[in-house]
């Protein structure tokens, strides 16, 4: 596995604040690494040190084994879809997509050829003379995508690429994204604050918060195995208990956090074996689910999922408890 | 490579300095010189003398009288003129609204001279000329353009969906406007009534023409001034005229410098 | 037309679109569909409100600018009755019509005239080079702005700037005395033992004069169409591979076009048809058209020539005017998605 794109001790200062502290990833080529994290946790910050907007304090940006770190953004063989699509509204579709390979002086014919590729790469043939004012978002979406992939870059930069997408097509720009980026072997960064999205996407995950790295690892074990409290709680729902958590019980352990997905908290009929007495506190239907509060261990509140038919407010339940994971100073403990 | 740039736009810098300040601070400074002799770059001593030879003039306070008069009364006419227009314009969808915006800048396309000549024609005809109501004609048409454009644009800017806000709250029309639209769009309101009171104040060759010699403002008393007094007088005559307008424009510099003057100029 | 704001202006109060509709059918009251004649009508009645409203900036242009212009005009054609003859009385040189539509007479004379020709030129150079020089200086200070930023390029904008706040008057003064004969250049050349130019009273000192004057507008017309260019549009352009002069010429400088335009336009209207510039700063001759014409009605008392000077320079202001009024139609064509 050779490293598409690494970045080494990245630390960038803004106005005397340190917004990315000693930022360390590889990125394998043909990967999808997602930056995953809250607002102002410094993952666009670092998207925009990779493309060259910004230049770190200290660290190396490393694409395809070339320090790219002193080169301005126009030299760097990386490529970026913009928020807003950084569209210019005096060029036609096709020539928002031809001007990078313009700049390159490629002669007209390959010009030419490699946009008509890339439009029919993204579907979007039948507006290549379309402004990008007259298109609809997901087309500008595909138009911001197309002039990226069209200088074949060696890492492609996506920063929040679907926040301006309506729910639904969200979902179907996704796939398409990433099928795309899978077909072309394509080394990418992405930059999101939706779970979700990342989940969908990435091949793996790097979870950012306060300018640091909390964990980078697939999905799955992203979800089933955090490293640090932060991870578990911005990554799906959970339920935190201060003190040593256990299937039995509940001891105070000052410093402690215990930490139980509501996936690992089953309800069960009243004085089941092993489980715990408790009270149902509030029932919120999802639908294809139900959100069930229960009260346990004196004041502990617990949510767990329910999938058959739920118990009813004020029903006196049992609680099994599976899996618990416990934190101490934000980091995982035994 | 980036040292020349710098040292490049230094100089660019100093110069453009040079040739904006330099003609105000020269002509700034002979209003205290005693006696300025070429080719020196420095006066011979220093005096207030020209100061009292131009207060004592009762000519300038009257000029001083009629300058302020004319610019407050263009101001207030010219707004409740235009600032409807403003508004109709920004909100109101009517037939022939683009070609109305249009011919309002014809004012700016004929020469202002021949327009004068024009007028004069027709004044001479209504017997305007010389009068306090022809003077103020010629002023009010000199701040037109401001006084829709500027306006209507800062309306413009005022989110729809502020005023339906109000209006959800419950107010009525005129409260939406009253509490909602205007105040947001005062500030450029204000750069409005700033830079035609300034058009009015500077305004020279109409007055001239309509008015004198009745009624001499600031800058017509100034065209015979440069004619028949020493330069240390006009010097301080150009100070007494600049210090207004000056001030005026420094209140508002804000709305200038950020863009609320060019969002105007651009017909939408 | 979702919201229903009212200036609360006098001349709206007259119609009132709260009041019931004057459709007969009762049909809207009963249930919640609208009735289209009803909806037909209150945008008839915004309309004509709207109409109202903004009449009388028109009415007063064309009462003392449209008018005035169309007499002036039949006067310039030997229409000497009417409204016109107070002035056909004390004028001189006059040509009188011979047709019905009048004479061309003396738009003959005037533009046979060779000094006439020659102050023509001296306008039209003016306002090319005065604009050229307003527009490249505007641009360097708004891009430097844009792309560099800083304390620097603040101040460099603000001294730009600076002109909008001295009356014209002051200004040509000021530049007059500044280029004069015993002015600053002069004398600072005169301390290192050389013989300085003399810009004062030239054509020279028109164009600087003319320069430092327009300069804030245009200024300000440019930076702020710079300034309103995305950054994120100029990262893509870098992104893409372009380099700042690339960015500026591809990206920056056609998505500001409009207000460029409006700079130019406005900046060569104004100079050409100025007065008190050239009056201050030029020579006695030649001059340009605007001192002509000044000239020509009070000291040779000749409005005809006059008259037709002003249409001269008219026709060149209305065919600049074009140019700005095309470049805002264009706009508001691309932005209309």
């Amino acid at each position: 596995m050779t490293t598409g794109l690494q970045l080494e001790g990245l630390h960038k200062e803004l106005g005397g604040r340190t917004i990315v502290e000693n930022l360390s990833l590889d990125v394998a080529t043909g990967e999808l690494v997602c930056l995953l994290g809250p607002s102002g946790c410094g993952k666009t910050t670092t998207l925009r040190m990779i493309a060259g907007f910004l230049e770190p304090e200290s660290g190396r940006v490393v694409v395809a084994g070339h320090d790219v770190t002193s080169l301005p953004p126009e030299k760097r063989p990386s490529a970026m879809v913009f928020q807003n699509y950084a569209l210019w509204p005096h060029m036609t579709v096709t020539k928002n997509v031809a001007f990078p390979l313009r700049l390159a002086k490629r002669p007209r014919a390959e010009i030419a050829e490699r946009v008509a590729k890339v439009l029919e790469l993204v579907n979007l043939t039948h507006h290549k003379d379309s402004r990008p004012g007259r298109i609809s978002g997901g087309e500008q979406q595909r138009t911001a995508l197309a002039r990226a992939l069209v200088q074949e870059p060696a890492v492609l930069l996506l920063d929040e690429p679907l926040s301006n997408l309506d729910a639904k097509l969200r979902v179907r720009v996704r796939e398409d994204i990433r099928e795309i980026q899978q077909r072309l072997g394509i080394t990418t960064v992405m930059v999101t604050h939706d779970q979700d999205e990342a989940m969908a996407m990435a091949d793996r995950i790097a979870v950012m918060n306060d300018g640091r790295i909390e964990q980078v690892s697939s999905p799955q074990e992203l979800y089933s195995d955090p490293q640090t409290e932060f991870v578990a709680t911005f990554v799906g729902s959970l339920n935190k208990v201060e003190g040593r958590l256990e299937p039995h019980g509940l001891t105070p352990e000052a410093g402690l956090t215990s930490a139980i997905r509501p996936e690992a908290v089953a309800v069960v009929p009243a004085s089941s074996d092993g489980a715990l007495d408790a009270e149902v506190v509030r029932v919120t239907p999802h639908g294809h689910f139900a959100e069930v509060k229960v009260k346990t261990l004196g004041e502990v509140e617990l949510v767990s999922f329910v999938t058959g038919p739920p118990p009813a407010e004020g029903d006196q339940v049992g609680v099994r408890l599976g899996e618990v994971w416990r934190f101490r100073d934000g980091k995982r403990v035994r | 490579m980036r040292t020349l740039v710098k040292v490049l736009i230094s100089l660019f810098m100093f110069l453009l300095a040079v040739f904006i300040v330099g003609p105000l601070v020269w002509l700034a400074s002979r209003a205290f010189a005693a006696e300025w002799r070429y080719p020196d770059l420095w006066p011979t001593g220093f005096t207030l003398r020209w100061w009292r030879v131009v207060v004592d003039d009762p000519m300038v306070v009257v000029a001083l009288q009629n300058s302020a008069t004319f610019a407050s009364l263009t101001v207030l006419i010219s707004a409740a003129i235009c600032l409807p227009a403003a508004y109709a314009f920004s909100r109101y969808q009517f037939p022939g609204r683009r070609f109305m915006l249009v011919a309002l800048f014809a004012v700016n396309a004929f020469p202002k001279m021949g327009l004068f000549v024009a007028l004069a024609s027709l004044f001479y005809a209504l017997q305007l000329m010389q009068t306090v109501l022809g003077v103020l004609i010629v002023h009010v048409l000199g701040t037109v353009v401001f006084m829709t454009w500027i306006p209507a644009a800062a309306f413009s800017a005022v989110p729809r969906s502020l005023e339906e806000a109000a209006r959800d709250a419950g107010a009525g029309p005129f409260r939406v406007f009253w509490s909602v639209t205007l105040p947001m769009a005062l500030p450029a309101i204000l750069v409005a009534a700033i830079m035609s009171f300034i058009a009015s104040w500077d305004e020279a060759q109409g007055t001239y023409l309509v008015g004198a010699p009745d009624y001499m403002t600031m800058p017509t008393q100034m065209y015979s001034l440069v004619l028949n007094y020493p330069s240390q007088v006009s010097a301080v005559f150009s100070i007494l005229l600049s210090v207004p307008s000056a001030g005026l424009l420094l209140l508002v510099r804000k709305q200038i410098m950020g863009g609320q003057l060019a969002e105007g100029f651009q017909i939408k | 037309m979702s919201s229903d704001p009212d200036a609360g202006a006098p001349v709206a109060g007259a119609v009132d679109d709260d009041a019931p509709a004057a459709a007969p059918t009762s049909a809207a009251a009963t249930g919640t569909l609208t009735n289209p004649r009803r909806v037909r009508h209150r945008a008839r009645v915004r309309s004509l409100r709207g109409l109202l409203m903004a009449s009388p900036p028109l009415l007063l242009i064309a009462a003392f600018t449209g008018f005035p212009i169309v007499l002036a005009i039949a006067y310039s054609l030997g229409h000497t009755g009417g409204l016109n003859s107070t002035t056909a009385l004390i004028a001189q040189h006059q040509h009188v019509k011979t047709e019905w539509w009048g004479t061309l007479g003396a738009y003959r004379e005037v533009l046979t005239n060779e000094r006439f020709q020659r102050d023509l030129r001296v306008t039209l150079l003016v306002t090319v080079v005065s604009t050229t020089v307003v527009l490249a200086l505007a641009l360097i200070i708004a891009l430097y702005l844009r792309l560099a930023g800083g304390w620097a390029a603040k101040a460099l904008t603000v001294v730009s700037v600076v002109p909008m706040f001295i009356p014209v008057v002051i200004a040509s003064w000021a530049v007059l005395m500044f280029y004069a004969p015993d002015g600053f250049l002069r004398s600072l050349f005169a301390q290192v033992g050389l013989e300085g130019p003399t810009f004062g009273y030239t054509v020279t000192a028109i164009i600087i004069a003319q320069v430092w004057c327009s300069l804030p507008f245009a200024v300000l017309m440019c930076a702020s169409g710079v300034q309103a260019v995305p950054d994120a549009l100029i990262d893509a352009a870098r992104d893409s591979g372009a380099g700042l002069v690339r960015t500026t010429f591809s990206v920056i400088l056609p998505m500001a076009f409009v207000p460029i335009v409006i700079a130019a336009t406005f900046t060569a209207i104004g100079i050409i048809g100025s007065f008190t510039v050239p009056y201050f700063t030029g020579p006695t001759a030649p001059t340009m058209l605007g001192v002509d014409m000044a000239n020509y009605f009070t000291a040779y008392n000749r409005p005809q020539q006059s008259i037709v000077m002003a249409v001269v320079v008219f026709v060149a202001a209305s065919l600049i005017a074009v140019t700005y009024v095309w470049a805002n139609f264009r706009s508001s064509k691309e932005s209309g998605a």
